[in-house]
């Protein structure tokens, strides 16, 4: 029999890497179909923690609309990240920069700087202490599973990726959207050259991975009672760690990869120390990237 | 006969090279036309401002009447003008189905709202039918049903010419542009494919075709342009155009 204590502590790896998997998904679709990285990704997450706690700590509404705030706030957040930090640097008018290397690297500057700014904008605005939820609103009400203590919140965001996940290949797979997302990603002039408007095709998927990503603030912001301008850097790091190791475009791999790095953080914290949890997780994403440079779930060359 | 496509005085300068100049041309309802010119004469570059992907740097083009500045790409496209690439743009990670199904969704627009959530509503479930059908007729025209379900990229790369074709034709387009269909085939295939450009024409679609294969262009088109160094040199018959002095020159470099 395994020790109880063993038990919990990857029950907490398991949760601790599905709220980066959380973050994962989203991140990976918006690389996914345009080979960019988006930097922001954590101030989406980040603005969408905050939508949440203002709308609740002002009007104390029913969590429904809570959840519809914090996605309209991530909907128009992806739609506003697009127009300033990847629109002006997408030129199909000219055929090879399309996914050039410039063209990565010029979006992957200009959305840190858009990250940047938004930042430092919440932090004028709110501050840099962590603000919290009021209790009721808060999903970390212990639950005992066997010898294991979980808590609410954990059910949820378990509940929330697998929506998430079934929902995107829902939506990639069985829309007409979800074609013209899969088109574009695999050839944009190709999909422009056949009717289909790749400029709005561009903006949906970047408005469904910021509501996700704003999803997944409001959900870590009440599991762990605390909301601040920079809680959007580390999972941010964790998410893109995530998608490497998971082979870049693969949604399916970032999740199982998000899960190691969380199993494998708090393994290192139990076995080790918690000093040593982040370097654990980053020496995987070396030997990821040393014994398998396309990502452990790359070599099937699915993409989104 | 009505006029589907008409170029006037269009040019194209990139910094300082004219790649069209002042070129006038036009193609009818209904007709099968030829496009050749040596490389550099500017073919692509025609292309691109009759597709709405390069703006023009003066001139007009017009689409069915319709004067085509300032429309993008896939709204030319909608207008009902397809094409196919040279260096083919299939959609290599998507079933072959899929990748002609793209063709018929680019046809029909929509709202994002009706794009995620058609599938409720009885127009949307109607408009699904539509792609569909319009999916498996492309298809039987290319024949590839039997390869419905496979990864386009792992068709031949004949297969995937055709396959770039029915996208093109699930679109139900006025005005198909062919971009070199012929590279990279043998003479065979190239047979084959002559026959089926013949058949598309046959069934009323106006085609014109790029091509540096000058059998396969003498032997099927109505009527042939010729480009060199960005002008239009040509304008005729098969047979004007194998004894037109400027064709002459312009490819094989004798003066006339």
């Amino acid at each position: 029999m395994i020790d109880p204590y063993y038990l919990q502590q990857l029950a907490i790896g398991l949760s601790l890497g599905m709220t980066y998997a959380l973050m994962a998904i989203g991140f990976t679709l918006i690389f996914g179909v345009l080979n960019v990285v988006n930097f922001a990704h954590g101030e989406i997450y980040t603005l969408g923690a905050f939508a949440g706690l203002v709308v609740i700590s002002a009007t104390a509404p029913p969590v429904v609309a809570v959840i519809f705030a914090v996605l309209a706030a991530g909907a128009l957040a992806g739609f506003s990240l697009e127009r300033l930090a990847f629109k002006p640097f997408r030129r199909f008018t000219d055929e090879a920069s399309l996914k050039s290397r410039a063209m990565r690297e010029s979006t992957l500057l200009s959305s840190l700087a858009v990250s940047i700014v938004a930042r430092e904008a919440l932090e004028l605005l709110f501050g840099s202490q962590m603000r919290s939820a009021p209790a009721e609103y808060l999903i970390n009400t212990p639950v005992r599973v066997g010898p294991v203590i979980l808590v609410t919140g954990d059910f949820i965001i378990f509940g929330v990726a697998a929506v998430m996940l079934v929902g995107l290949q829902y939506l990639l797979t069985r829309t007409r959207a979800g074609l013209a997302i899969r088109a574009v990603s695999n050839n944009p002039l190709g999909a422009k050259y056949v009717g289909i408007d790749t400029d709005r095709t561009i903006i949906l998927t970047f408005v469904v991975g910021s509501m996700m990503g704003a999803a997944a603030g409001i959900l870590m912001g009440l599991y762990y009672g605390a909301v601040f301008p920079a809680m959007g850097f580390v999972p941010g790091i964790k998410a893109f760690v995530a998608m490497v190791m998971g082979g870049l475009s693969s949604i399916p791999g970032a999740v199982i990869c998000a899960l190691i790095l969380g199993v494998s953080e708090s393994m290192a914290t139990t076995f080790v120390s918690s000093g040593w949890s982040d370097m654990v997780a980053y020496g995987f994403l070396i030997l990821t990237l040393v014994f398998f440079p396309n990502g452990l779930f790359g070599a099937r060359r699915e993409r989104v | 006969m009505t006029r589907l496509l008409d170029i006037r005085n269009a040019s194209r300068r990139f910094g300082g090279v004219l790649a069209v100049n002042d070129v006038t041309a036009h193609v009818d309802e209904g007709e099968l036309v030829g496009l050749i010119g040596p490389n550099g004469a500017g073919k692509t570059t025609l292309f691109n401002l009759i597709s709405g992907f390069t703006p023009l740097s003066s001139g007009t083009v017009a689409f069915g009447g319709r004067p085509l500045a300032g429309l993008t790409t896939n709204q030319v496209a909608r207008l009902g003008m397809s094409r196919t690439f040279q260096n083919l743009r299939v959609f290599p990670n998507m079933t072959v189905f899929d990748n002609v199904s793209v063709g018929a969704v680019g046809a029909l627009p929509q709202g994002a709202l009706g794009a995620l959530f058609g599938g409720l509503s009885e127009s949307g479930r109607q408009r699904s039918a539509d792609i569909s059908r319009r999916t498996w007729e492309a298809l039987e025209a290319v024949g590839l049903t039997q390869v419905a379900g496979e990864l386009a990229a792992n068709l031949p790369y004949g297969q995937r010419k055709y396959l770039e074709i029915a996208r093109a034709l699930a679109m139900k387009p006025r005005f198909l542009i062919l971009d070199e269909p012929a590279a990279g085939l043998n003479d065979t295939e190239t047979r084959d494919l002559a026959a089926f450009i013949k058949r598309l024409h046959g069934q009323g679609l106006t085609v014109m075709l790029v091509e540096h294969d000058m059998t396969l262009v003498m032997g099927i088109c109505q009527r042939i342009l010729v480009l060199a160094s960005g002008r239009k040199i040509a304008d005729g018959t098969p047979d004007a155009i194998r004894n037109d002095p400027a064709v002459l020159e312009a490819y094989l470099g004798v003066d006339a």
